[in-house]
């Protein structure tokens, strides 16, 4: 059982980083990225594709993730440009409609180019006792990314001037103008920010299990029902939700079957909006 | 003394109905001026479209010469103009230090300062309003007289050159209310900051400002000095006849 719930939280951490990027730009935007996890794909076959002109890894890793953040920033300063011209219902729509759109296209690219391809970085190295439950290398080093990664988000979020200034135009995008703040290039640089941190997901996946072009769908799906049961805009919800869901998966995979995991995620994001229709650590409106 | 706003033939509608409509004056560096009129006159709307949160339907704004209407309200608050609104700003979940520091690092003439000098900025803007003692203190525990001078210090933490302050002493006992005209006679007198004030509370307005604009049904009734305009027969009909609070 502890062996299971380890590997929950790995898992879960990850899901957290997945799930923060999607929140962060709904809270700041009202857009629902559709394509979230196309664009966690798509950084992990740019890491794929560095690699395969002989880069090490780690500088892969790196030259792979820049580019999907410039990619983000790109999408933000163009495409999604009409849809922050607009508001309510209509932005919304607009949104969806726009980032599905850019789903299918990088989907289908993908598909297109590199219909095999998928990134498998092996960490080597025997495997390390923790809690008395022996775990890979890959594990270990894709959870230390994750916390590292978390904890950074949260310390520059909460504790710097910078992050709070974020944080103010989620909270009111008046008040954060009205103190100086332009609300169209924190949303650019938080756009670019969650593109990369859905590429590190991917990559951190890597190390475990295969990530393959096709998988967009399912990371995007994942990144929704974390960002829902976290409370949308909620940077530690999308943490808290992350870790508790990834236990969540690894133990009904393990005792019912993987199968039938995404709709017990599902089941728990349907309950959550019942619930709490907010989300664990949402603001109530 | 040089002109630093310019307000030329200012007009805001919603849907039909003109809010403001040809309003014209300027105000001079260093200067003390209330903007008064009855409920609904359009001071508030003639705020926010100095400040850029309403554009303009007609007409034109300028600062120190340069054009400010049409620009963003974060641009125009790098231009030196800083606004406290009627209704308080202030974000609830953060304590009065981070507002204030916000405003420092976001609301200064280069749009981004170091943590360290928006530190610096935003502790005296605090001891300015005398919050000092309770800038570790979370905004919700805040009455509405701290919430009022701490949005002052945030927006002096972002040393502007102009400042719009829109009823910020309505609701006030008296003791405060002698304190908050203190302060506003502080800011113009040792920071050299321009403010243009909205006032109901009118024996605040007398005590304080040097020059009176009145606001009615978005026109301009009169201006001058206090003591002048609140002899004109038209304000005194405009406040009668309205019945208003003042
Ligand atoms: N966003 C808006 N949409 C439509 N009408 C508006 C809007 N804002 C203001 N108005 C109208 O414009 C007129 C002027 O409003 P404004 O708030 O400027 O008045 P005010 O002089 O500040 O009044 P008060 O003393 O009550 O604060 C009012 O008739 C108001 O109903
Ligand atoms: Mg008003």
């Amino acid at each position: 059982m502890t062996a299971v719930v380890l590997d929950g939280i790995v898992l879960g951490l990850q899901f957290g980083l997945l799930g923060v990027g999607l929140t962060l730009v709904y809270g700041l935007g009202g857009v629902l990225n559709l394509a979230h996890g196309q664009l966690a794909v798509l950084g992990a076959i740019a890491v794929w594709l560095a690699i395969g002109t002989g880069l090490p890894v780690l500088p892969a890793v790196v030259v792979g993730l820049a580019a999907i953040g410039l990619l983000g920033f790109l999408l933000d300063t163009t495409l999604m440009r009409p849809v922050y011209a607009r508001r309510g219902d209509e932005r919304v729509l607009l949104g969806l409609l726009l980032t599905l759109g850019v789903a299918f296209i990088i989907d289908g690219l993908l598909n297109w180019r590199y219909p095999i391809a998928s990134l498998n970085i092996s960490i080597g190295g025997d495997p390390i006792s923790i809690l008395g439950v022996r775990m890979r290398t890959g594990s270990l080093l894709a959870s230390t990314i994750a916390i590292a990664a978390a904890g950074l988000l949260l310390l520059f979020f909460r504790g710097t001037t910078l992050g709070r200034g974020v944080r103010s135009v989620i909270q009111d995008e008046e008040g954060a103008r009205l103190v100086g703040i332009n609300p169209a290039s924190v949303r650019n640089l938080i756009f670019a920010l969650s593109a990369v941190l859905a590429g590190l997901v991917a990559v951190t996946r890597s190390m475990t299990s295969p990530v393959s072009a096709s998988a967009g769908i399912d990371f995007t799906i994942l990144a929704l029902i974390v960002a829902v049961v976290g409370g949308l805009g909620s940077i530690l919800g999308a943490f808290v939700a992350g870790i508790l869901l990834g236990i969540v998966n690894t133990v009904s995979s393990f005792y019912i079957g993987q199968y039938i995991t995404t709709i017990v995620l599902l089941a728990a994001a349907a309950l959550t909006i019942l619930l709490r229709p907010s989300g664990l650590l949402g603001r109530r409106k | 003394m040089s002109l630093l706003l310019e307000v030329d033939g200012a007009e805001k509608r919603f849907g039909g109905l003109p809010a403001l409509d040809g309003v014209t004056f300027g105000v001079d560096e260093g200067e003390i001026l209330a903007v008064v009129g009855p409920n609904g006159a359009g001071k508030s709307t003639l705020l926010k479209t100095i400040g850029g949160l309403e554009r303009l339907t007609a007409g034109s704004i300028s600062l120190s010469g340069s054009k400010l209407d049409g620009l963003p309200p974060y641009r125009i608050r790098h231009r030196g103009v800083a606004m406290v609104m009627q209704t308080p700003q202030a974000f609830a979940s953060m304590t009065a230090r981070e507002n204030a520091v916000l405003g420092a690092m976001f609301g200064s003439a280069t749009g981004l300062l170091s943590e360290r000098e928006a530190r610096v900025r935003a502790e005296e803007a605090l001891g300015f309003v005398g919050l000092s003692d309770r800038a570790e203190d979370p905004v919700a525990t805040f009455n509405l007289h701290q919430l009022r001078f701490l949005e002052l210090a945030r927006a002096l933490a972002g040393h502007p050159r102009l400042l719009l302050l829109d009823e910020v002493m309505a609701g006030l006992n008296d003791a405060e209310l002698e304190a908050s005209i203190g302060i506003v006679r502080t800011v113009r007198n040792q920071l050299g900051v321009t403010v243009i004030w909205v006032e109901h509370v009118m024996k605040a307005v007398m005590n304080l400002a040097e020059r009176i604009l009145v606001l009615d049904f978005g026109t301009m009734l009169a201006e001058g000095a206090p003591a002048d305009v609140m002899r004109d027969p038209s304000v005194i009909e405009a406040y009668l006849g309205s019945s208003s609070s003042a």
